[in-house]
């Protein structure tokens, strides 16, 4: 039970993009069209999952060795190797998707989100089932995030938008929005 | 003590990883057209978009598909680039 509500509250309440301000860069940039941002999330939730898992693994090994201030540069290193990983598969696997994503894929590497969801699993003792769904709720989170995002934003192209509102200014604004809807869910679940 | 450590643990996972990434790169290799990379030596690489594509790597493409032009790259054309590019491509 305690598992599931790690789980629904990292997508709702604690959604990393909309509630933490954490991995805004990909937020803006691959939301212009749905299916990069479903490609996008689909990347964001594998890293995610398995760099949480390898990090939490590695931190008890630092722990151990009494090396708990190598957890930055370790977590990155993790991280920076599972995107290149993505990076040389998506390559081979599916090119169109290689050249949507473009700069944002090596981008996920120094995106706060996985290094931010990596340092919280720590901070909050969290075991590593509970990791894993925190994981993948923090990556199904970014997901609907950004494809409600990407929704909008698709819509908002044949809409007879003010010219000041047009192009980025609209879209943060959009953005804020967005992120007020999601305040409601704040208080929705106590851990 | 923690030094030896520290220095340890890094390096072996940078090695654990560079392994993976090394294997993962040979196993989904991509093969691309040898010209590809002769056309992109040959320009100035300076991504600077004159051409009408993002980046001299789109312009290369572009050019061995047939798209553009063989003298479409603006700064080198002083340089012989268009010339280069012939050549390369009737090889």
């Amino acid at each position: 039970m305690n598992v599931f509500l790690i789980f629904m509250s990292a997508i709702l309440v604690n959604n990393f993009v909309l509630q933490r301000f954490l991995g805004i860069c990909p937020f803006l940039g691959v939301s212009k069209k749905t299916d990069t941002a479903v490609g996008m999330s689909l990347a964001v939730i594998f890293v995610m999952v398995l760099a949480s898992v390898i990090t939490w693994l590695l931190n008890g090994v630092l722990v151990l060795m009494g090396l708990g201030f190598l957890k930055t540069i370790v977590f990155i290193l993790v991280i920076a190797s599972l995107v290149q990983f993505v990076e040389i598969f998506l390559k081979k696997v599916s090119p169109g998707l290689y050249e949507a994503l473009g700069i944002f894929l090596p981008l996920i590497t120094t995106n706060c989100a996985i290094l931010g969801l990596a340092l919280l699993n720590i901070q909050n003792n969290y075991g590593l089932l509970e990791t894993i769904f925190n994981a993948l709720g923090a990556g199904f989170g970014f997901g609907l995030a950004l494809i409600l995002f990407a929704g909008i934003r698709e819509q908002l192209d044949f809409a007879d938008i003010p010219k000041p509102f047009k192009g980025l200014a609209g879209t943060l604004i959009t953005a804020g929005i967005l992120s007020m809807a999601f305040v409601g869910f704040s208080g929705m679940i106590k851990l | 003590m923690i030094f030896i450590n520290s220095i340890l643990l890094l390096g072996a996972l940078g090695l654990v990883f560079g392994t993976f990434l090394a294997f993962a790169a040979k196993k989904f290799e991509v093969k691309e057209d040898p010209r590809l990379e002769k056309i992109m030596e040959a320009l100035p690489g300076v991504n600077c978009g004159a051409c009408g594509y993002p980046g001299c790597e789109a312009f290369a493409k572009a050019v061995i598909k047939g798209e553009a032009p063989k003298d479409g790259c603006l700064p080198g054309k002083r340089q012989g680039v268009p010339e280069k590019i012939k050549e390369i491509m009737s090889e």
